[in-house]
């Protein structure tokens, strides 16, 4: 089949969206997990599955940073993730130009 | 009726076919940039009417005169006005832009600082040497070119000197490498293959590239 060729830990709608919105910032950038969160309209519940699983292959990095009495989780894109991004969207043209 | 799924409501393990992937991919790349721009093209419409607005006064205020004696006093709450105005707008444009958002391209309060510095020191020269009577016509608005100067020195600061040359050498690799292949089909009827660079420049191409990958 032909989507084979695509990627299947990016091709789930919920991590492309998750690595498109990264991809969006600058490198070298993260995001903080609320922010993520609220721009992907996910629970944290599920945004953490997600994250794991993108974070277990090394597609992005996530640090926490304590402020005080807060902690704040952001999550970034990793040059393998972009890498990975740009493979997919790279196949995804080829799919879809090959229709 | 024909009824268009949503791209971003596919069930995660379900079918989900390239066609409406690359519509979501599509779709997010642009909110998210939509959302993380601290410069969105209204904000430069707003700031290219305010700049029509600004030099539009001067121009009045000069119009007719004769003998010319340059923009009046009158310039000034306008000039101001337009800095201020522009000045809130970007800052909290950007901030709310920029919410959650970490890491190099973020300002430090030390370069936001500089750059304030440098708009307040030009707008006190001018009002000072408006002040003392001292007519524009002396000092156009070269005065303008400080908080330039800061900013450049800012941004040059923030630069990733080591990515800017190594792909100045990248550029100027694929430039010399354009230039002796156009020699040789010049001047030459043999097609030998390019000769391999020196020994030292490519340790160097080889040292960059890792430094490179290094710093992310």
């Amino acid at each position: 089949m032909a989507d084979d060729t695509l990627d299947p830990l990016i091709h789930v709608p919920t991590r492309l969206k998750i690595v498109a919105t990264l991809a969006a910032l600058p490198d070298g950038d993260a995001l903080s997990f609320t922010r993520l969160q609220d721009m992907i309209g996910l629970t944290p519940g599920n945004l953490i599955i997600h994250l794991r699983k993108l974070e277990e292959a090394e597609y992005i990095s996530s640090k926490k940073t304590s402020n005080g009495s807060m902690t704040i989780t952001t999550v970034a894109l990793t040059g393998h993730g972009r890498e990975a991004l740009s493979a997919y969207t790279q196949a995804l043209r080829e799919l879809l130009g090959g229709l | 009726m024909n009824h268009r799924p949503d791209p971003t409501t596919a069930e995660n393990g379900g079918h989900f076919d390239p066609q409406r992937a690359a519509t979501l991919l599509n779709l997010t790349t642009q909110q998210a940039r939509r959302k993380l721009e601290p410069t969105p093209p209204w904000l430069l419409v707003t700031r290219a009417v305010m700049v029509l607005a600004a030099c539009g006064a001067v121009w009045l205020s000069v119009r007719g005169q004769h003998p010319y004696r340059g923009p009046t006093t009158a310039d000034i709450p306008v000039l101001i006005a337009f800095i201020v105005i522009n000045f809130t707008a970007t800052a909290a444009v950007a901030k709310r832009a920029t919410v959650g958002v970490t890491g190099r391209s973020r300002l430090r309060p030390a370069e936001i600082t500089v750059a304030a510095l440098a708009w307040i020191a030009a707008a006190a020269v001018v009002g000072a040497l408006a002040a003392a009577g001292v007519s524009y016509s002396l000092y156009p608005t070269t005065l303008l070119i400080v908080p330039g100067v800061a900013w450049a020195a800012v941004m040059a600061a923030r630069a990733d000197w080591a990515q800017v040359r190594y792909r100045a050498r990248g550029s100027r690799r694929r430039c010399s490498r354009r230039v002796r292949g156009t020699g040789r089909g010049m001047g030459s009827r043999s097609r030998r293959p390019l000769p391999r660079p020196p020994r030292q420049r490519r340790r160097r191409c080889l040292a960059t590239a890792r430094m490179t990958v290094r710093h992310g």
